[in-house]
């Protein structure tokens, strides 16, 4: 999956999903929550807290 | 027009207006000091260029604006666009009410104090008005850039 399509999927700028991939941006639940449901995976696998 | 795929389309926004600010600093600061030095701050010469540091602006905003908004395709703002803009208001906020306070305390305190720094006409108002509005704008813009390069 590209950046773009994550980010259409999860309704963010494809610039949030780089700053997320470069651990530069701590998103809010929901986003994580959504990101989540796009992979359909539960949210502590798609993010670890570190 | 292949550098503009490198920057999102409210990242170029921000640019044009920090780049407005600077064209209009370029312009009004050089003008407005000569008139300091030779005590012209109450002529007809300091409306005039106010009145073309507007209209600089407005030709501005309609040409390169509308040239980024069409070239460039619209995103949505999301989460993180609001958080930025949130932090870059309360720079420019913080900016503009220091400003007006100091402003406002020029204005009151002179004649109290009876230390005739300058009279406050209407145009010297309107300067010091447009200077608060040039700093606060360039603070937003800045803060706003700093945080989107930040985290890229």
């Amino acid at each position: 999956m590209t950046q773009a399509e994550l980010a259409e999927k999860a309704s963010v700028t494809r610039q949030t999903i780089i700053a997320l991939e470069a651990q530069k941006y701590s998103p809010s639940l929901e986003l994580a929550f959504r990101i989540a449901n796009v992979f359909d995976v539960p949210l502590e696998e798609a993010f670890q807290y570190k | 027009m292949k550098f503009l795929n490198n920057y999102s389309n409210r990242e170029l926004n921000i640019w044009a207006e920090l780049i407005l600010d600077i064209i209009v600093s370029i312009y009004f600061f050089p003008k407005i000091f000569p008139l300091i030095i030779d005590g012209q701050l109450y002529s007809d010469a300091l409306v005039g260029i106010i009145a073309t540091s507007i209209i600089i602006s407005i030709f501005y905003s309609v040409f390169v604006f509308g040239a980024i908004n069409t070239l460039t395709k619209k995103e949505e703002k999301d989460e993180r666009d609001y958080i930025y803009e949130l932090k870059s208001y309360r720079i420019s906020n913080i900016i503009s009410q220091v400003s007006i306070y100091l402003l406002i305390y020029l204005i009151v305190f002179n004649p109290i104090n009876q230390v005739r720094l300058t009279d406050f006409t209407a145009p010297m108002i309107a300067m010091l008005l447009l200077i608060i509005a040039l700093l606060s704008s360039t603070g937003k813009s800045l803060s706003q850039i700093f945080n989107y390069r930040k985290s890229i």
